[in-house]
């Protein structure tokens, strides 16, 4: 061993030993109980059902952009709701341990966490709200929709969007599993130096961290490299760059920063990896190391990826404005260019995260500038959407309540964003919970996006509108614990309290961090209206079916598929004749999509080898968190066998015959719905044909 | 005609801040007042408005922060609330079944994009402007604040670093000990001032970051270990206020508080001379067991006499030389496995 490890270690199993299965601890094995609750039936339902066959041969195996973009929404809410709990639990922590004389439950000298185990609730939810939920989810959404919108088949690449999204699957399922075996990191999700390093952070939580964020950041870089070459390469005859839906265009931007941001993330980590593992001083206090190295690195990633979560939904906004206000959307190409200048920007501001590291005034005001320079093109951005408002027709149905909450949520983030641009601001909120405050306004901007988006192209993907009733409920009750959570904690930043407490010693507090916990509250009857709409609509899926548009109003090419989508997309490829498509084709009645001549269709068959490739980088991080030498290496071979052995196989991929097409086609429109079940075989199996 | 202006805003400010005091003042002479929303915004805080600690600022360099924000704030709001308020009226007027004047053609309009972009722009100059005064106003190493100022616009140039009282600052994991090194005592946990008179901070850490922080005194400075960095203030008057770290920085962080005295600056001639003459020494050795990783639950303080000189720069030193103090295992994540000592963690990790 190069490092000096407290505790145990034995070949085989690594530090692994049983007591790092937190069976006595009352929390935990709540959790597990909960895991299992919801675990047993789907498992059971499969089971009773013999649905493990169709699961393994039409989803994980699949290669069709829209299957995997719902599974990252899937793995994205998933995440989302683990997320959420872990907040419930901080904000309750907060409210019961505040004060010198607040009770102490469980093991907790103040409320029912000690500081130990609510450093780690408070830096999973971190981790998992932005890397593994709104990114996950955000990740899906485009996957689902940019082929549709450009007019392509699939992705560019689609076996390497499957190895991105197993990859992130993996990532997650090493967050998930630290909650059960060993303990999550413990200091915060922007993983502060010098506190990760090994003297301070002796256990396996901070590698869980570092291998989660390490593989999905891996998964998320090739996702942009594919997104990316799909919108070059992939876009529909006609499809000029200035014709593109501009979810399309914020896609693009988004994913230009995916590119190049996540890389650096990589290394930030790897540097931290070879100090923990190979005793290497690149970001230690002494011997020549420099931590400072580290907060540029991160946040050198860090930044352009708060504008990666934001950018797609800035983008669904502009999707579901329009179409509920029956306009195009204003000012196009002023949109498009504040789009691709806050994309620009977001790389020349990473430092306003670190005014206070003790830079000189110089360097402060450069950054200081840079950073309210991206007002501008935001503020662009909220006056076209006021616009585009204006003298249309506007419908609120939900997509559009989210999206208009968004908005009003954007000017509150704005405002406070402007401030702590400001250094000789920032100096007195900086680490305070004025700070948190801001980035979940604007992270809710992006959830709100995401829920728009959710509502909006739900009836493309799966045929059937989601409940409005308890749709709207959902809303509600969502921005109003919104409101009481976000304003309450505004008040407390400007109180001094700062962030990450795990006692709160001033009991001065206490009637704001009650009306925070009554938003929590609402939040909780938030889930539960949202829980009843996806129940609802599920159930009456047959009364809420819809055909290719439900909304009547949209403008772009994803509307003109048949729906559900076939997995072909489009039995004939568009050819696109101006901006908004699709609205074009309404308003000059050519809706009609049956061709007079149809022709094969070529696609890639299905294949699993992304699926093991995700198994086996699951393995390799959790023999690395736990340093089972002979695990990780195994796992690590497997993949370069696996990739070595798949770039040998001669797949020929699969075709769909001309006349077969007709008849799906033929079939639906008279029906409306999809008859033959039919999908790409899974190219192992036919090995054994 | 600048002059104007600049006397203009500075009287709107000094007005608006005006305003806010007495607010305050009415708000505890009249009852009727606490019904205002402001006014039960701030009941509801704790019944005084002392408790928005950033909005009662101390000193001058949290009053001029305080001062930027609400200049920063008026600016924003200029664009914000004309913004809100036409997406509301919109959303209003032009519902689908009111059956307003609709108008699918109206996508774009040269005037309204100049504009569009003109107004931030001109937004982002002015607050650009602010910052770049306020930079050098609250400067940490050298803050023009504490010297003479005649108003927010036309503000000294000079830093105002008169015969300030230097302190070390030394975090630890996870204590807070203040050194003086020019009256060779040291105060562990707890930090005392003289009103009135310019300080000036240098800070560093013996293990890993945290943040130094006293909300209505001075705004935030990290405090890093290896490395130094500065601070200065000044405190107006005579007082307590709470002073903490704002960084995580493991187990102890958030019982990481010094409580901070102000005294006059007799009473602070006082202190030091009794302070002198207290039996307890401090050398390196006994900081090094000192600092030791410690919970500090019961803000545990205590005073030193004849502290070693150069002992700041020892510290910094040894860490760049590789000195840790490392977290044991039942300091950290692994806590709950080690139920069996929950004891020593609860009093603190002993001095043994
Ligand atoms: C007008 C645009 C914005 C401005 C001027 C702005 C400004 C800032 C500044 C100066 C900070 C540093 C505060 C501090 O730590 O002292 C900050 C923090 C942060 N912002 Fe923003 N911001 C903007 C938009 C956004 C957006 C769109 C997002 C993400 C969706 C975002 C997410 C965050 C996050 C996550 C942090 C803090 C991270 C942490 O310390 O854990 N911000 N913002
Ligand atoms: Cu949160
Ligand atoms: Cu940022």
């Amino acid at each position: 061993m190069l490092v000096h490890l407290q505790g145990a270690w034995t070949p085989w199993l690594g530090r692994l030993t049983l007591s790092q299965i937190p069976y006595n601890s009352p929390i935990v094995l709540g959790a597990f109980v909960f895991a299992l609750l919801m675990a047993v039936p789907i498992v059971a339902l499969f089971t009773y059902y013999r649905r493990w066959g169709y699961l393994i041969r039409e989803w994980i195996t699949t290669l069709d952009h829209k299957k995997i973009g719902v599974m990252y929404i899937i793995i994205g809410l998933v995440m989302l709701l683990r997320g959420f709990i872990d907040g419930v639990m901080i904000r309750t922590q907060q409210l019961l341990a505040d004060g010198p004389r607040s009770a102490a439950h469980l093991q907790a000298v103040h409320g029912y966490l000690p500081p130990f185990h609510f450093d780690q609730i408070y830096s999973s939810h971190g981790t998992i709200m932005i890397i593994f939920a709104v990114t996950v989810v955000l990740t899906g959404f485009q996957n689902i929709i940019v082929p549709l919108q450009i007019g392509a088949r699939d992705m560019a690449f689609p076996y390497l969007n499957a190895v991105s999204l197993w990859l992130t699957a993996a990532g997650a399922a090493l967050v998930m599993i630290s909650l059960f075996v060993g303990d999550f990191s413990h200091a915060g999700w922007v993983g502060i130096i010098p506190l990760t390093e090994l003297p301070y952070s002796p256990g396996v939580g901070v590698d869980y961290w570092d291998w989660a964020l390490q593989l999905s950041s891996l998964g998320t870089t090739l996702g942009a490299l594919n997104l990316i070459t799909t919108i070059v390469m992939m876009r529909a005859p006609g499809m000029r760059w200035f014709r593109m839906p501009f979810f399309t265009w914020a896609t693009l931007s988004t994913q230009t920063i995916g590119l190049t941001a996540f890389p650096v993330l990589g290394v930030a980590l790897a540097l931290l990896s070879c100090d923990r593992y190979l005793g290497t001083h690149f970001y230690t206090a002494g011997l020549g190391g420099n931590l400072m190295l580290y907060t540029d690195l991160f946040w050198i990633w860090g930044h352009p990826e708060v504008y990666f979560i934001i950018l797609p939904a800035w983008g669904i906004m502009s999707e579901v404005i329009p179409t509920f206000s029956e306009k195009a959307l204003f000012g196009y190409t002023v949109m498009v260019a504040a789009t691709l200048s806050i994309a620009g920007l977001s790389w020349a501001v990473w430092l306003h995260h670190f005014f206070t590291m003790g830079a000189g005034p110089g360097v402060n005001l450069v950054f200081s500038v840079s950073t309210m320079l991206v007002g501008i093109p935001t503020g662009v951005k909220v006056f076209n959407w006021s616009l585009t408002l204006y003298r249309g027709r506007l419908r609120f149905e939900t997509p559009m309540l989210w999206a208009i909450g968004a908005l009003f949520l954007l000017l509150v983030g704005g405002l406070t964003g402007m401030m702590l641009a400001i250094p000789a601001i920032n100096y007195t909120v900086h680490n305070s919970v004025f700070v948190v405050a801001h980035f979940h306004t604007m992270f809710l901007v992006s959830v709100f996006g995401i829920f728009a988006g959710l509502m909006y192209w739900f009836p493309k993907v799966f045929g059937f509108r989601l409940d409005e009733h308890s749709g709207r409920r959902f809303f509600t009750f969502f921005s109003l614990g919104t409101v009481f959570v976000f304003a309450a904690m505004y008040i407390l930043g400007l109180m001094g309290m700062t962030r990450r407490l795990d006692y709160l010693y001033d009991p001065h507090w206490q009637p704001l961090l009650i009306i925070q916990e009554f938003g929590i509250f609402l939040y909780c009857v938030s889930v539960f209206y949202f829980c009843k709409m996806i129940y609802v609509s599920i159930r009456d899926r047959a009364k809420e079916a819809h055909g290719q548009d439900v909304w009547q109003t949209s403008r772009t090419l994803e509307w003109m598929t048949q729906t559900p989508v076939p997995f072909y997309n489009f039995a004939v490829i568009p050819v696109v004749h101006g901006r908004d498509a699709w609205a074009m084709r309404r308003d000059s009645g050519l809706t009609a999509t049956s061709p007079d001549q149809y022709e094969d269709i070529h696609l890639p068959n299905n294949t699993i080898v992304p699926a093991l490739l995700g198994g086996l980088a699951f393995g390799f991080g959790f023999g690395m968190v736990w340093r089972i030498w002979w695990l990780a290496g195994f796992s690590l071979l497997g993949i370069i066998g696996l990739v070595i052995l798949r770039s040998f196989a001669d797949d020929k991929g699969f075709t769909l015959k001309a006349a077969m097409v007709r008849r799906m086609e033929r079939n639906h429109e008279d029906t409306g719905i999809m008859t033959d079940h039919i999908s790409p075989p899974v190219a192992e199996l036919m090995l054994f044909q | 005609m600048r002059a104007d202006i600049i006397a203009a805003v500075n009287q709107g400010i000094i007005a608006i801040v005006q305003l806010r005091h007495r607010a305050d003042f009415m708000r505890r002479r009249c009852g009727w007042l606490r019904l205002s929303p402001l006014a039960l915004l701030a009941s509801l805080s704790g019944c005084s408005g002392h408790q928005l600690r950033l909005l009662h600022p101390d000193g001058p360099i949290a009053a001029t922060s305080l001062r930027l924000s609400v200049i920063d704030v008026l600016i924003m709001l200029c664009i914000i609330l004309p913004t809100g308020i036409f997406v509301a009226i919109s959303l209003w007027r032009f519902r689908a079944a009111r059956k307003a004047r609709y108008d699918p053609g109206f996508t774009h309009s040269v005037r309204l994009e100049v504009l569009m972009w003109g107004v931030p722009f001109a937004a982002v100059a002015t607050l650009a402007y602010f910052s770049w005064r306020g930079v050098f106003l609250v400067n940490p190493y050298a803050p023009t604040a504490l010297g003479q100022r005649k108003s927010l616009l036309a503000m000294p140039d000079r830093p105002g670093k008169a015969n300030p009282l230097v302190i070390d600052v030394v975090a630890t994991d996870w204590q807070w000990l203040f050194i003086y090194p020019d009256q060779h005592i040291a105060i562990l946990n707890a930090l005392r001032l003289p009103a009135g008179r310019n300080i000036e901070f240098r800070l560093t850490a013996t293990d890993v970051v945290n943040d130094f922080y006293i909300p209505q005194l001075i705004g935030m400075i990290d405090v890093m270990p290896g490395m130094r960095t500065k601070d200065m203030m000044r405190a107006d008057r005579p007082g307590v206020w709470q002073g903490f770290s704002a960084d995580i920085s493991g187990a102890g962080f958030s019982w990481m508080q010094f409580p901070t005295r102000v005294m006059t600056q007799a009473g602070f001639a006082a202190w030091v001379a009794k302070t002198q003459a207290v039996p307890t020494h401090l050398d390196y050795a006994r900081f090094r067991s000192m600092a030791r990783p410690t919970i500090d639950l019961g803000n545990v303080t205590q005073v030193f006499s004849a502290v070693q000189p150069h002992l700041f720069s020892r510290i910094v030193h040894a860490a760049m030389n590789g000195v840790t103090y490392t977290t044991p295992m039942f300091l950290t994540e692994h806590m709950r496995r080690d139920l069996a000592r929950r004891v020593p963690y609860l009093s603190g990790y002993p001095h043994s």
